[in-house]
């Protein structure tokens, strides 16, 4: 591996030594006099995974996890420094690379803050505790005597102080305290309060490093034609061309299963030239024959048709879910409502396509990648290089956006088996097109919902259907059923009060790649239940709000059916209450609105946080038209309350998108569309003026917010749409 | 063959066949890694430079229609424009970033023709700029922001 660094230019080791964590050397030792004098003692203060402390006080915060826009470099980073009473203006990031001694690295499910909060907090105070015991020991007082402020530790009765830096070599020195004392929340200075993204400047300046921006000296490029359907390999190249100026090389790359475990490349044709162009050039002209798969005749038509027979049927009872007699109750008669709602398919589509860099060489692998699960994808990497996960360093860029896309590592794999072959490093560029039609969508969907309401509009039983492909069968060939993690995601968890109730499931084999995406199964769990919801209100007349107030209990948490929430974390009825209250106060729901213009209602609770959205839409031109987003987010504490409204505005923004745009169709196994031309996004004219407001964090356990702010706004959507013009929406998405 | 460029100020030639996107060229040949693929197509605007001062796709312009015309890119803006470029730090525009570069070029662009833009000339505008995260009303705003003070700094 070190002759593998060796042959690197100086300016590779350099930005790969500031990508590397916990490979600086632990305090040197140096006498405490020349650390305390001008010279630069090259002393380092390492008391755990976490921090970094040099003679010049300069602080490297290690942060674990990858950034996609959540701001979660610079959100963990407070964390660590607000403990540490660092000034940020000393404090470095540092991205760590996927090594199992930070514990889980998987940025995914909206649980970085969760996960984290607590030791990093933990870590921070440890290094301030050490600080003021070094300074106490170097003025010959009691640490109680020595306060910390700012990067400096004081001893207020004689008024010295030091920086922090002048008091490092002491410091890494000391024993690693346990339990040193956190602050009280009224002492945070950067832990609630809005901080500015580290990475905004860069960004700004167009310095970000993005996984296509990072390079090596000698690296080539591919562009991989990958076959149409899932499980086809590479028959023949008919054009295989042979001269052409800059062409490296043409390579043929195995095919994937046809069904589960679907975690490895999917083959085609890789073309690797010296620049991106070339290889685009080349691969565009290729002409090639692929062998067959049961994925073939895959049709998304045919499987929403099946997806709507599921639903209509009985399905695979939630253990747990059943209350009362729900037949009874329908036997019996009365005011029945009935509903079937359908999502489609959904390809994530960050703006930055998948793209990485691999270096194998000399028995090891270098790969810079944008990432969300670096850890998890360093023994696949191993395998693939035909080393062992010691021989591997991974380490993530900023992502340009992920949604759950990027936590597969397949792009990268592409690249370690192109590098290894070429023995140079390999860029595997993917292409939009590429993006689109061979990601791991986000799975299309039915429910069909049934309910006898009383005159208030409350159901006095409630049935309710879900069908799905799970993503359980890209972990496994015989995987079908929808797995209980996916049911609590809005589905066997719901919040409202039924004395008759009965929850069914059934899944249904794709023939594609089904995946994660931003929100996951809340989607079309929110969007069906909050929608019918809003249809037992209206069908009596009754204001959608008051409705949805009156099936929640005041007070209490919710049992759901199956595996307990974690203590602190069960779905809270008085917070989901509150959060309903607040989003009615914001966009003044009370307020006439001119004819023609809707307030449509929804709330969900998901990822341990609660979020209530009114959107403020009319038709127009025969079209959606989104003015006004009015979202209120309880997600306990938070700490950077400005990245939480920002994923606020944008969920908004995501959400929209699915709603009226979001729509992947297959025909003989092969995505139909391409490009942003056929999968549209929002685009700014179209973005809803948007106000959001965060609830106090009342010293509540850290929840989600990258994720909870997508489910609620589809349903209110179709619910404002509805009061808008009298039309009810039920299929996404939602065109006219 | 050899096509004679202006990017940012420099003189430069590149040995590349003609009908390589000036995106490619940014990127692969000239080290300029601001500028973004995002499309390939002109849908998204994440390649967005200024060629003589007009924001344009750098992923639809062959490099041998350029010869003569001036070419800028988001590496020197803030030279030009260190008012929006703070702006857009201030008001913690960015999300993951990636679109962030052709969205400063589209907006600087605006404001080269449009110093006092309304919301109606930002949607012109800025329409070709797709943001997956979702920062539209940030973009918004700090356009607003930006807009009434001179570019390199007080209020006009």
């Amino acid at each position: 591996m070190m002759n593998a660094i060796a042959n690197l230019s100086p300016a590779f080791s350099r930005r790969r030594f500031l990508g590397v964590s916990g490979v600086l050397v632990l305090g040197a030792s140096l006498p405490v006099q020349r650390a305390l004098g001008k010279t630069s003692a090259p002393t380092t203060f390492e008391p755990n995974l976490w921090l970094a402390m040099d003679g010049d006080g300069t602080v490297r915060a290690t942060v674990h996890r990858s950034e996609m826009g959540q701001g979660i470099r610079t959100a963990l980073a407070q964390v660590i420094a607000d403990e540490l009473e660092a000034d940020w203006s000393r404090v470095e990031v540092v991205q760590a690379q996927g090594d199992v001694k930070y514990g889980d690295q998987n940025t995914d499910g909206s649980r970085s803050i969760t996960q984290n909060y607590d030791r990093l907090r933990a870590a921070g105070a440890t290094a301030r505790l050490m600080l003021r015991q070094a300074a106490a020991k170097h003025w010959g007082v009691g640490v109680d005597t020595v306060s910390a402020e700012n990067h400096e530790v004081v001893h207020a009765a004689s008024g010295r102080r030091l920086g922090y830096g002048e008091v490092v070599a002491e410091a890494a020195r000391l024993p690693v305290p346990g339990n040193a004392p956190l602050k009280k929340e009224t002492e945070h200075r950067y832990i609630g309060k809005p901080v500015t993204h580290v990475d905004a400047g860069d960004i700004a300046r167009g310095k970000g490093t993005f996984g296509a921006d990072f390079s090596l000296p000698n690296m080539a490029t591919a562009v991989v034609v990958r076959c149409p359907w899932l499980g086809g390999g590479v028959k023949s190249i008919t054009n295989r061309p042979t001269d052409e100026p800059g062409l490296v090389a043409i390579e043929t790359l195995d095919a994937a299963p046809s069904a589960g475990p679907l975690f490895t490349p999917l083959g085609g044709v890789a073309v690797v030239a010296e620049d991106t162009w070339t290889a685009v050039r080349i691969a565009r002209g290729l002409d090639i024959e692929w062998t067959g798969s049961p994925n073939q005749t895959f049709d998304s038509d045919e499987l929403q048709q099946s997806l709507r027979d599921a639903v209509a049927k009985p399905g695979t009872a939630v253990p747990g879910s059943e209350k009362g007699d729900v037949d009874a109750v329908f036997a019996a008669g009365g005011t029945e409502l009935s509903a079937t709602y359908e999502t489609p398919f959904l390809s994530h589509a960050p703006m930055e396509p998948p793209v990485a860099v691999a270096d194998v060489s000399d028995g090891g692998c270098v790969v810079h990648a944008p990432l969300q699960d670096p850890q998890s994808a360093r023994p696949l990497i191993a395998a693939q290089a035909g080393t062992t996960p010691d021989q591997v360093e991974v380490t993530p860029t900023l992502l340009g956006g992920a949604f759950g896309r990027k936590s597969k590592p397949d792009f990268a794999l592409e690249a370690v088996e192109l590098s290894k072959r070429l023995k140079r490093p390999v860029r595997v560029q993917w292409l939009r097109e590429d993006d689109i039609r061979h990601d791991y969508l986000h799975a299309s969907s039915a429910q069909h919902h049934r309910a006898v309401i009383d005159g208030e509009g409350k159901p006095k039983a409630w049935l309710q259907r879900t069908a799905f492909p799970s993503i359980t069968t890209v972990f496994a060939a015989q995987a079908e059923a929808p797995a209980p993690w996916e049911l609590e995601m809005g589905f066997s968890n719901l919040p409202y009060t039924v004395e008759n109730q009965r929850m069914e499931s059934a899944g249904i084999r794709p023939g594609v790649r089904v995946g994660w995406l931003r929100s996951v199964c809340n989607i079309f769990h929110a969007f069906s239940a909050n929608v019918f919801a809003d249809e037992m209100a209206t069908a009596v007349g009754r204001d959608p709000i008051e409705h949805r107030l009156a099936l929640i209990p005041e007070s209490g948490k919710l049992k759901q059916p199956g595996q307990p929430a974690p203590p602190g974390h069960e779905l809270d009825f008085a917070r989901l209450r509150h959060v309903i209250q607040r989003v009615r106060e914001l966009s003044e729901w009370d307020k006439p609105r001119p004819d023609g213009v809707g307030l449509g209602f929804a709330v969900h609770h998901s990822f341990r946080s609660y979020v209530a959205t009114v959107l403020e839409a009319t038709m127009d031109n025969g079209r959606p038209s989104v003015s006004n987003a009015y979202v209120v987010l309880d997600c306990g504490t938070y700490v950077n309350p400005d990245t939480c409204v920002a994923q606020m505005e944008g969920a908004v923004v995501f959400g929209l998108s699915l709603s009226l745009y979001g729509d992947i169709a297959m025909r003989e196994g092969a995505v139909v569309q391409s490009n942003f031309h056929d999968y549209p996004m929002l685009r700014i004219a179209e973005a809803p003026a948007t106000k959001v407001e965060l609830v106090p964090a009342q010293g509540r356990l850290p929840a989600g917010v990258g994720e909870p702010g997508v489910p609620p706004v589809a349903p209110a959507l179709s619910n404002a749409l509805f009061a808008a013009s009298g039309t009810r929406h039920r299929v996404l998405p939602i065109r006219a | 063959m050899g096509h004679k460029l202006n990017v940012n100020g420099d003189a430069v030639e590149v040995d590349v066949s003609g009908d390589t996107p000036l995106l490619w060229v940014l990127r692969d040949h000239l080290g300029l890694t601001g500028t973004k693929y995002g499309c390939g197509g002109g849908y998204c605007g994440a390649c967005t430079v200024h060629v003589d001062g007009t924001a344009t796709r750098s992923c639809q312009l062959p490099v041998s229609t350029l010869p003569g015309r001036t070419i800028r890119t988001i590496e020197t803006l803030e030279e030009r424009h260190p008012v929006l470029v703070k702006t857009w730090i201030d008001n913690n525009v960015p999300q993951c970033g990636y679109c962030q570069s052709g969205q400063l070029m589209s907006a600087s662009a605006l404001l080269d023709g449009n110093p006092k833009p309304t919301d109606a000339d930002i949607d012109a505008a800025m329409a070709g700029n797709i943001c997956r995260c979702g920062t539209y009303v940030r973009v918004r705003a700090a356009i607003h922001q930006a807009a009434g003070k001179s570019p390199t700094g007080g209020t006009e």
